[in-house]
């Protein structure tokens, strides 16, 4: 682990730290209010306040449950695109796209220079983390994912979007740590979709982070990583966070072959099933990442945001994770 | 003289922004709370297909298609229908932001009755006098968009029993009339080792196709590598999309083309418009090369894009596709 770099940044944190991926899901109330937002039937002060309910929620039940490095859980946030689409200048709303099924999104568009125009993420995460003595996560959308998940009508090619984005993106970077972020997460799920650009992806994140004193995460869910393995361990970012449970951890093989040279966490829950996983699968997937990797390099998270999964769900399934890392650190102790 | 026909790819989207163009949503979210039967949802998609395929024909397309109205995606939509087949979970469909549910093969394929006819015969019906193209996912995308949990060895075997199903489904198509079949693999460009399993399985379709001509159509990815490999499948004509490789354009005005070929020249992705002199300059490129007749279409089913972006894609093609035609610069 980079354990001497966060004991630097003043952040003690146990063997086999645990987090998870940034989303929870929304109480029932902030559903039905963030509907009524949308309809102009309560006011923005009004859900304001219950998001910061159920952030306070999330806290409380990270906290009960033992996780070693917070998140807000996203109650704010719709769409990890859109949400700083929509606060940042040079994009529009854009038209209703499908998803799957009847699910469709307004995929945001890039019609001009995009800008960072004043902090997106920074008073959310100031204020979770005036709830908890626990350290907790800044957490940003990475500027390849914004490219990829946006239309654009203004750049020539992805390339100068994806680069542009990553001087913006920079400047909430910068904010954060003025703020006191010590762990900031750079979310990037598109990452393996075009394994020809990875080159210009790795130099965006470099235009983000160089220089700024932090731990970097970057989560990558969902991808084909046999495509961009080991190009992806050029990302200059200290932990790469990659869906290992949906991936019946094969990617482990890979490390097998060309030795991954970073921290790794280790997503041990399935996020897109209903079932509570057992401590002891998600002990057994553990042992599988300490395996491979030195016990001091692992982190344990989820496969992925659990925003899909219900309140009960999540709170299972995280039990079940933090049940199994008390074993292993029993274990390996 | 080449004959220029300008078509489309695929899908369509099924709603728009506006209220009075979302009626498949409202009933979709009505069928699954079971406030109407099935066949007033069978209705309101054969409405959506008509209006559908009057908006291509409106914005100018000679060969439309029934925008894919019915499909819940492209992969679960004719393994749904097939015996020892289940449904699974949710996964991300190549590089796009759609998802597609995952087929389980738990044993052999079956099919008991046609899955596409009846869509084709209604699109026909709303088409006419216009011509329309059915588009189906072809055996090798099928297979490896599936999970395979038994009955066959391995995902080429599965690709060949795919084929099979396939190959009844282009015989009914048909000989209800098709004169054009469009079967996509996009997922070949992902996997070029596989070519040889691509082309047996085009072969046991083109055994099926009467009097129907064959197209298959890749996209998602660059085609340059496969370019050898796709001019010797045993179809008559090939869906290149030009928007992921610029350097294919060359190779098809060096090397020429034994098929007829179907030109994705407008971005299926992206909602920017395209231009009269990046579209004119690959015209100039490719049609010396390619011989009396060319398609020209979108990169790819146009789902990806908001209604009103989609529709402007299809009027700018037309538009470009007259221009160059000899409105305005008499160019052929």
């Amino acid at each position: 682990m980079s354990r001497e770099k966060l004991q630097a940044l003043g952040v003690d944190l146990p063997m086999l730290p645990t987090s998870t991926v940034g989303s929870f899901p929304k109480p029932d109330y902030l559903v039905e209010a963030r509907a009524k937002a949308g309809r102009n039937a309560i006011t923005r002060t009004e859900l304001d306040r219950l998001e910061r309910e159920a952030t306070e929620f999330w806290v409380r039940v990270q906290e009960e449950l033992g996780v070693d490095v917070l998140v807000d859980g996203e109650q704010y946030r719709g769409d990890m695109v859109a949400y700083f689409a929509e606060l940042m200048g040079g994009f529009s709303r854009g038209g209703l796209v499908r998803s799957y099924g009847n699910r469709y999104y307004h995929k945001p568009v890039i019609v001009g220079e995009v800008r960072w125009l004043r902090p997106m993420t920074v008073a959310w995460w100031r204020w979770t983390q005036s709830l908890t003595d626990r350290p907790v996560k800044g957490m940003l959308t990475g500027p390849y994912t914004i490219t990829d998940w946006s239309f654009d009508d203004h750049y020539p090619d992805r390339k100068r979007a994806c680069l542009a984005l990553a001087r913006e993106i920079r400047k909430e970077l910068v904010a954060l740590l003025e703020a006191g972020a010590k762990i900031v997460q750079i979310d990037e799920p598109a990452l393996s979709v075009r394994p020809e650009e990875l080159p210009f992806a790795v130099e965006a994140m470099h235009t983000v982070v160089e220089g700024l004193p932090a731990y970097y995460i970057t989560h990558a869910c969902f991808g084909a990583f046999e495509t961009i393995y080991p190009g992806l361990l050029d990302l200059p970012v200290d932990n790469l966070d990659l869906a290992i449970s949906h991936s019946a951890l094969d990617l482990l093989a890979m490390f097998e072959k060309d030795p991954f040279t970073k921290d790794l966490s280790l997503g041990v829950l399935d996020v897109h099933s209903h079932v509570v996983e057992s401590s002891a699968e998600v002990k057994a997937r553990i042992m599988r990442g300490v395996g491979v990797l030195s016990k001091e390099r692992v982190w344990v998270d989820p496969d992925c945001g659990l925003k899909t999964r219900s309140v009960d769900e999540t709170r299972g399934k995280l039990a079940a994770m933090m049940a199994a890392v008390r074993e292993v650190r029993a274990a390996l102790a | 003289m080449t004959q220029v026909i300008v078509t489309s790819a695929g899908s369509y989207p099924r709603i728009g922004d506006a209220p009075e163009t979302q009626r498949h949503r409202r009933a979709y979210a009505q069928r699954e709370r079971g406030e109407i039967s099935e066949a007033e949802w069978q209705a309101v998609e054969d409405e959506v297909t008509r209006e559908v395929i009057a908006e291509q024909v409106a914005a100018g397309v000679e060969l439309p298609t029934d925008g894919q109205i019915r499909w819940y995606d492209p992969i679960s939509h004719v393994a749904r229908a097939l015996d020892n087949v289940a449904i699974d979970g949710l996964l991300r469909y190549c590089d796009t932001n759609c998802y597609f549910r995952q087929p389980v093969v738990r044993g052999r394929l079956g099919r008991t009755e046609p899955v596409l006819l009846r869509e084709f015969e209604v699109a026909r019906a709303a088409a006419a006098p216009h011509p329309v193209k059915p588009v189906v996912t072809g055996p090798y995308s099928l297979a490896q968009g599936s999970i395979l949990e038994g009955g066959y060895r391995d995902h080429r075997d599965l690709a060949y029993a795919y084929a099979d199903i396939l190959a009844e489904e282009i015989a009914a198509l048909a000989r209800a009339g098709a004169r054009l079949i469009q079967v996509d693999e996009p997922f070949l460009l992902r996997h070029a080792e596989d070519a040889d399993v691509v082309d047996q399985t085009f072969a046991t379709l083109a055994a099926a196709r009467g009097g129907a001509q064959l197209a298959c159509y890749t996209y998602f990815g660059d085609a340059l590598p496969l370019y050898d490999a796709l001019q010797t499948l045993p179809v008559d004509v090939l869906g290149l999309d030009l928007t992921y490789s610029p350097k294919l354009v060359r190779r098809i005005a060096e090397a020429g083309t034994a098929k007829v070929l179907a030109l994705g020249l407008v971005d299926g992705r992206n909602t920017r418009l395209e231009t009269e002199a990046v579209v004119h300059r690959v015209l100039d490129e490719v049609l010396p090369r390619a011989g009396g007749l060319v398609y020209l279409n979108p990169s790819c089913g146009l789902e990806f894009l908001p209604r009103d972006r989609a529709r402007a894609k299809l009027e700018t093609l037309a538009r470009l596709a007259r221009t160059y035609a000899g409105g305005e610069g008499g160019r052929r």
